[in-house]
């Protein structure tokens, strides 16, 4: 009975040491690697259709989640929305508050997921020590909307972006450019979808 | 199925659980990002023809237990509020940050609009979570009591088993809940007369 038990127990740590490994290369192993998506890429601000007579406006910014504000992220990028906002000549100014002729443009950025599995994909990665690679991509969807001064209606345009993450053996995804971490790919991303939303509407007939 | 297959199948699911229990638990500390002004409430208090008002006290309601304001549970992580651990002040930012952004905050005002938060739940249970937030309103002219109503703004969601997943879009839906309330005042017309 008592070699019975002491085979199990063996047994057992055994499997709790193979259960920790792979909590271990789950947890710390870092194995993925960020590309932000070839297709959309950054249109300088030299590029945008300048108006004649830039005016101020007020920019409201937010970065949500599936369709629901997140606060934190918003928090990390409002900053390089707003310079970039401020750097694209298309107004004379920026501010958070009311602005004089009451024009206002509103940014915002949607994570929506291209892959629902992704956790499932990650975890396989990681219980096969790497062996197994996945990539998850994560879409960005950025609708600018624009009240001019003294306009009664609003002109809007919508751009999207991709963020692809590696784990373990996957190929790098097309023709994707790898980044050094998560915060740079936010950043990269965030500006070029920015730009081309901003182009799309500096472009448009109605903006002045 | 002999003894042996079972028993790994018995060690395999152990395993997966010691997994589970790692992936998904969790002790963090973390607090709510600040307020942002929302398009939506902005427009809506432009709208509303209200006179630009100051924003005073908000506090726990008489007679809650002091943790309803200070913190609340997600999954084992504690998030509290960024403004001195009170969600009753959380509520007076988002709806100083929605006034201030419709250019309708002016704390020189007479017009005193002050708040008591009467509930704060959140539930990221695996499958569907939800939460929920309730207030309760009062404007004062000139000193003078002119409206007392209470909210509450709830949301459901899908909630996944994923700790990793479900955590932060659990505080996005709670975070929500606050700008959620400020629009239900904003669309109150008891409450839009009593700021004209």
């Amino acid at each position: 009975m008592y070699r019975n038990f002491a085979a199990r127990a063996v047994g057992w740590i055994s499997f709790a040491r193979l259960a920790m490994a792979a909590i271990a290369m789950v947890a710390f192993s870092g194995c993925a690697t960020h590309y932000v998506d070839g297709a959309t890429k950054e249109v300088l601000a030299a590029q945008f259709k300048k108006p004649a007579e830039p005016g101020p406006v007020q920019l409201i910014f937010e970065f949500q989640t599936r369709g629901t504000l997140n606060a934190r992220v918003t928090d990390l990028l409002k900053t390089q929305v707003r310079e970039q906002v401020s750097g694209s000549g298309l107004f004379a100014n920026v501010d958070d508050k009311p602005v004089a002729g009451g024009a206002l443009l509103s940014v915002t950025l949607n994570n929506v997921p291209l892959s629902d599995d992704a956790f499932i994909k990650g975890f396989v990665t990681g219980f096969t020590f790497g062996l197994v690679g996945s990539t998850a991509s994560d879409g960005y969807v950025c609708t600018v909307t624009y009240l001019g001064r003294g306009q009664a209606a609003s002109v809007t345009k919508v751009a999207r972006h991709a963020i692809h993450t590696a784990m373990g053996t996957a190929a790098a995804p097309g023709d994707a450019v790898k980044m050094d971490d998560m915060r740079q790919a936010a950043q990269t991303m965030a500006r070029q979808v920015l730009s081309t939303a901003l182009n799309d509407l500096s472009n448009d007939a109605t903006f002045k | 199925m002999n003894k042996s297959s079972l028993r790994l199948s018995h060690r395999a699911l152990l395993a997966f659980g010691l997994l589970a229990v790692v992936m998904l638990t969790g002790c963090a500390q973390i607090k709510l990002g600040t307020p942002v002004a929302s398009i939506e409430n902005i427009q809506k208090a432009k709208a509303s023809g209200m006179q630009p008002s100051s924003v005073g006290d908000f506090v726990l309601a008489k007679g809650k237990p002091a943790t309803l304001d200070t913190r609340i549970s997600v999954r084992s992580n504690s998030v509290s509020s960024p403004y001195d651990q009170s969600f009753a002040k959380y509520l007076k930012e988002t709806l100083s940050t929605d006034l201030q952004a419709a250019g309708l905050l002016n704390p020189a005002s007479s017009t005193v609009i002050k708040g008591e938060l009467t509930d704060s739940q959140i539930d990221p249970a695996i499958g569907t979570g939800s939460g929920k937030v309730a207030a309760r309103f009062t404007v004062t002219k000139a000193e003078r009591q002119v409206f007392d109503k209470e909210f509450v703004a709830e949301s459901k969601w899908e909630s996944s088993f994923v700790g990793g997943v479900a955590i932060p879009r659990a505080i996005n839906e709670y975070t929500a809940l606050y700008r959620a309330l400020v629009s239900k005042l904003l669309d109150d017309p008891a409450f839009r007369a009593a700021v004209k």
